[in-house]
């Protein structure tokens, strides 16, 4: 089974769940290690990971994790979209807390 | 994410803070939380924990500043489980042996197959503590990642992974509490010994437990290599040097130079093999040296003299699949050590082939002094082919020396052929030990004083007519090759004298095989030494077509001025370009019948040459005369000589004989050429005068009578001169003598070159010089150098300098 087809279950602290592709999720260096298989924790046996966050702070990070696995191949420079420009200023604290835990 | 930085600096005052990490549980909670959540990954049972609820504990231990108390903590675990691990898993798979025993041989059949699976199993042991704790330090590390983040790497400490590595150094491999170490390294010691010895063992646990000790690196302070090169390769080594050590002296006492090699090769390819395999490749090196300096570097010599099987035995039954082997072997010594042994064995084995090969010639050769009694088995003329076949059994001491002398170029060029066939296909033709087999074969080649004769004679043989039925192309095969020998003559102004003596025959008695192939020897060598040394023998081939040419002139000049009694045919030979016994003034009284066509053939000559002089040789014509005897008339066929002493007896009435001084007096035949005569006519197969007394030699007491009851079946009979093909001692002295007399004009042509050239020049440089530039044509001794220098000093043409040693030319 590919990669692509293969998808997790991310759930946030407030209750609100987002089926991701495994891929997306594996940007992430926490929660890929959190799903490596091989080592088999829980969240990896039942491919679903609760996150200390809230959903708001969630969907962004999973859309950077998105936007971070379409242009991993590509040069800087060819990288029109700017993902600063997506950012809510009003969570921005919170999700750069979130990203340094998630390793994203 | 690095881009929402931009967003904060935008920030305004609405922003909502991040959520403060702050911990819901005490510190020290959290520590015994994530304490027992280790314990469990080590005790394999990480799929009942939550990853993401430990994170957040390393995470928020390391936020809260217990970074250190953490990481202290979690080494502290890993030990306390590696302790266990050693405990529960190692120590009761000990092998009960300790297999601390030396090098050498452990035993053979049940014993060892027990101590394999000993070794096996606490090798397998070492791995699965290996792999265990390799497991779960991947887990730990995951899970504290946040601390190998933001604690570990920002103290300068090493990950925590690292820390697993080092930690399962110092408490496992190395243990301080168990003797693992010990028994690590001499298990896998004595799996490897096992091995050598001929029993199967596991390879993929020694290679897996050998891994682990690549893997591993010693502490920083100790260089920092891995365990592998610090710990066990020294051990490795030094075992192998002990047990090859050994192996070679007990090899070589089974006395089987090839089958030493062949094992040697075996053991080569045993322990590259096993470096691949279950060792480490940068082992290699050293060990493949280490093969070498225990089982061939001391042992070169043994090898190559190994009675009955090293490599005189090699060459002789020509193994060369053996000595291709002995080669490649001993390339791999260092300092070329092994090519140079090699090459001196080489070279000892080639002349002492190459001496038995000169004495076998000399004592075939037998007395020479008898060497005279040759003829007519040789000299016949046209038509001898069958007779002479018919001849050849009844082998006469001369015959002897011949085949003697050809038996010896013979043996000389199998002998090299042998060598070059070896050094292609076993040597790979390497030019080192090529420069050896030639250096052996010049030194033995030469060591024979009569290799230039020999070698001309051999020549002389394929160059013949008649010889025997050779193919063209077998006999420029066989000039070919002797030319390779005669690249090894250091006397090559002997050999030329030689080949002009033969040559010279060849050429006077029409002997001559193929004019294409003389002229292609002569090619050959002038290639060889250049248009100096060819010279005279072109003239000689010169002067033979200009006599063909006068030859028809002076039937022409005969049909003018009126027909001569007898047929003549005239060779007009240019002094200068033949050799000198056969173009020195020999005095000869030709008689009275003969005196006409001669004066003939004078005036003929002066009225187309003007100051040329003619002097008349007797020594290499041939005569055909009818000569009556009682029973019938015979054709006789024989040298001018031998017809003027037979014309003598023309007037010497039936029962009357003539004493040897009549004869001499009448004739005016030098000594030695009179004996040889009346030799062949008196002594030989076809006795047309009879010897009183009878007997093989002539002395000049002796009487003789022309034999009227000769009888023979034959109606053409050739009686040649004697002359010996082989030269017999005096003639042998008196060519050295000649050749020693042209080298001393040689040698000061030579000096004075030099001297003209340089003025003056100090004593050594002199001599080495002249040597050097003589060398393509002999190589003169010092003394006879000095002697010659001193005869110039004597002629003035040089005198010495205030300071003794030095030359100075005199213009």
């Amino acid at each position: 089974m590919s990669q692509e087809e293969d998808f997790v279950l991310l759930e946030s602290s407030d209750g609100y769940t987002f089926v991701v592709s495994r891929k997306v999720a594996e940007a992430s260096g926490t929660l890929k290690s959190m799903l490596d298989e091989e080592a088999n924790f829980e969240e990896a046996k039942n491919k679903t990971c609760r996150i200390q966050q809230r959903g708001v702070i969630l969907l962004k990070v999973i859309e950077y994790l998105a936007y971070k696995v379409q242009y991993a191949e590509f040069n800087a420079e060819d990288i029109k979209e700017d993902f600063s420009d997506r950012i809510d200023p009003y969570i921005a604290l919170e999700l750069l807390t979130a990203a340094d835990f998630l390793e994203a | 994410m690095a881009m929402s930085m931009g967003a904060a600096r935008r920030g305004k005052p609405k922003i909502r803070p991040p959520k403060r990490p702050t911990s819901e549980t005490p510190i020290k909670d959290t520590w015994t939380k994530l304490a027992n959540a280790i314990r469990e990954i080590q005790n394999h049972n990480a799929s009942s924990l939550s990853y993401e609820e430990h994170y957040r504990y390393g995470y928020n231990m390391v936020l809260h500043k217990h970074g250190d108390q953490l990481y202290n903590g979690v080494k502290a675990l890993i030990v306390e489980y590696l302790d266990k691990l050693a405990e529960e898993k190692i120590i009761p798979t000990f092998p009960r042996s300790g297999g601390t025993r030396g090098a050498g041989k452990l035993g053979g059949g049940a014993e060892a197959i027990e101590r394999a699976l000993e070794g096996d199993r606490f090798l397998k042991a070492i791995k699965s503590a290996w792999e265990d704790h390799t497991g779960s330090m991947r887990k730990i590390r995951d899970i504290l990642k946040y601390m190998d983040k933001g604690y570990s790497l920002a103290n300068g400490l090493p990950l925590i992974y690292d820390v697993g590595l080092t930690l399962f150094l110092a408490h496992i491999i190395r243990s301080s509490k168990y003797p693992i170490h010990t028994h690590l390294i001499s298990t896998l010691l004595s799996q490897v010994q096992l091995e050598r010895d001929g029993e199967t063992i596991t390879r993929s646990t020694v290679r897996e437990c050998t891994d682990i000790l690549l893997r591993l690196n010693v502490p920083e302070r100790e260089g920092g290599k891995t365990v592998y090169v610090m710990d066990f390769e020294p051990e490795f080594l030094k075992r192998s040097a002990e047990f090859y050590g050994l192996e070679a002296v007990d090899e070589l006492e089974k006395g089987d130079a090839a089958q030493y090699l062949r094992r040697v090769e075996r053991r080569l390819a045993e322990e590259a093999d096993r470096t691949v395999h279950y060792l480490s490749t940068t082992t290699q090196p050293a060990l493949q040296e280490l093969l070498v300096a225990n089982l061939l570097t001391p042992h070169l010599q043994t090898i190559l003299d190994m009675p009955g099987s090293g490599l005189v035995v090699m060459v002789d039954s020509d193994r060369i699949a053996d000595l291709r082997r002995l080669y490649t072997l001993f390339l791999k010594v260092p300092k070329d050590a092994g090519k140079t042994s090699l090459r001196a064995a080489l070279r000892l084995d080639i002349e002492e082939r190459g001496k038995n090969v000169n004495e076998g010639s000399s004592i075939e050769a037998g007395p020479s002094t008898i060497d005279q009694d040759d003829d007519q088995a040789e000299g016949t003329g046209k038509g001898k082919g069958k007779e002479k076949e018919r001849e050849r059994p009844k082998t006469t001491p001369a015959n002897n020396a011949l085949s003697s002398a050809l038996k010896w170029v013979q043996d000389v060029l199998d002998l090299k052929d042998k060598f070059d066939t070896i050094l292609d296909s076993a040597f790979m033709g390497d030019k080192q030990v090529q420069v050896s087999i030639n250096e052996a074969f010049q030194s033995f080649i030469n060591a024979n004083p009569r290799a230039p004769e020999y070698l001309s004679l051999f020549i002389d043989e394929n160059l013949k007519k008649g010889t025997k039925a050779r193919s063209d192309t077998e006999i420029e095969t066989a000039l070919e090759k002797t030319i390779v020998l005669f690249r090894f003559l250091s006397d090559k102004d002997k050999f030329e004298r030689y080949y002009k003596n033969h040559l010279a025959r060849r050429l006077l008695y029409a002997r001559s095989a193929s004019d294409d192939s003389e002229k292609q020897m002569v090619t050959k060598l002038k290639m060889e030494m250049g248009f100096q040394f060819t010279q005279k023998l072109e003239g000689m081939f010169t002067d033979m077509r200009l006599s063909n040419e006068s030859a028809n002139t002076f039937r022409n000049y005969l049909n003018r001025h009126g027909a001569i009694p007898i047929d003549l045919n005239v060779n007009v030979l240019t002094a200068s370009y033949w050799p000198q016994p056969i173009v020195a003034t020999n005095t000869c009284t030709f008689p009275a019948a003969l005196q006409p066509a001669m004066e003939t053939f004078q005036r003929y000559y002066d009225s187309r040459h003007s100051g040329r002089r003619l002097t008349w040789q007797g020594n290499l014509g041939t005569a055909d005369v009818k000569v009556r005897f009682k029973a019938r008339s015979h054709d006789l066929n024989l040298s001018t000589h031998a017809l003027v002493v037979l014309l003598l007896f023309e007037n010497v009435k039936s029962g009357e004989n003539l004493s040897y001084p009549d004869i001499k007096a009448s004739t005016d035949l030098p000594d030695s050429d009179l004996v040889r005569t009346l030799q062949s006519l008196a002594c030989a197969k076809f006795r047309v005068l009879t010897k009183i007394p009878k007997g093989r030699d002539v002395n000049p007491s002796d009487r003789f009578e022309f034999n009227e009851n000769f009888t023979s079946p034959m109606a053409r009979i050739k009686i040649m001169q004697v002359a010996s093909k082989v030269e017999n001692t005096k003639e042998r002295e008196e060519t050295q003598e000649m050749v020693d007399e042209e080298r001393k004009h040689q040698i000061e042509a030579c000096i004075v070159r030099i001297m003209k050239d340089r003025k003056t020049m100090s004593h050594n440089d002199l001599i080495s010089e002249v040597a050097h530039q003589l060398s393509s044509r002999f190589s003169p001794s010092m003394s006879l150098i000095k002697k010659r220098i001193e005869g110039l000093i004597d002629r003035e043409y040089l005198e010495r300098t205030d300071d003794m040693g030095s030359y100075r030319y005199l213009a």
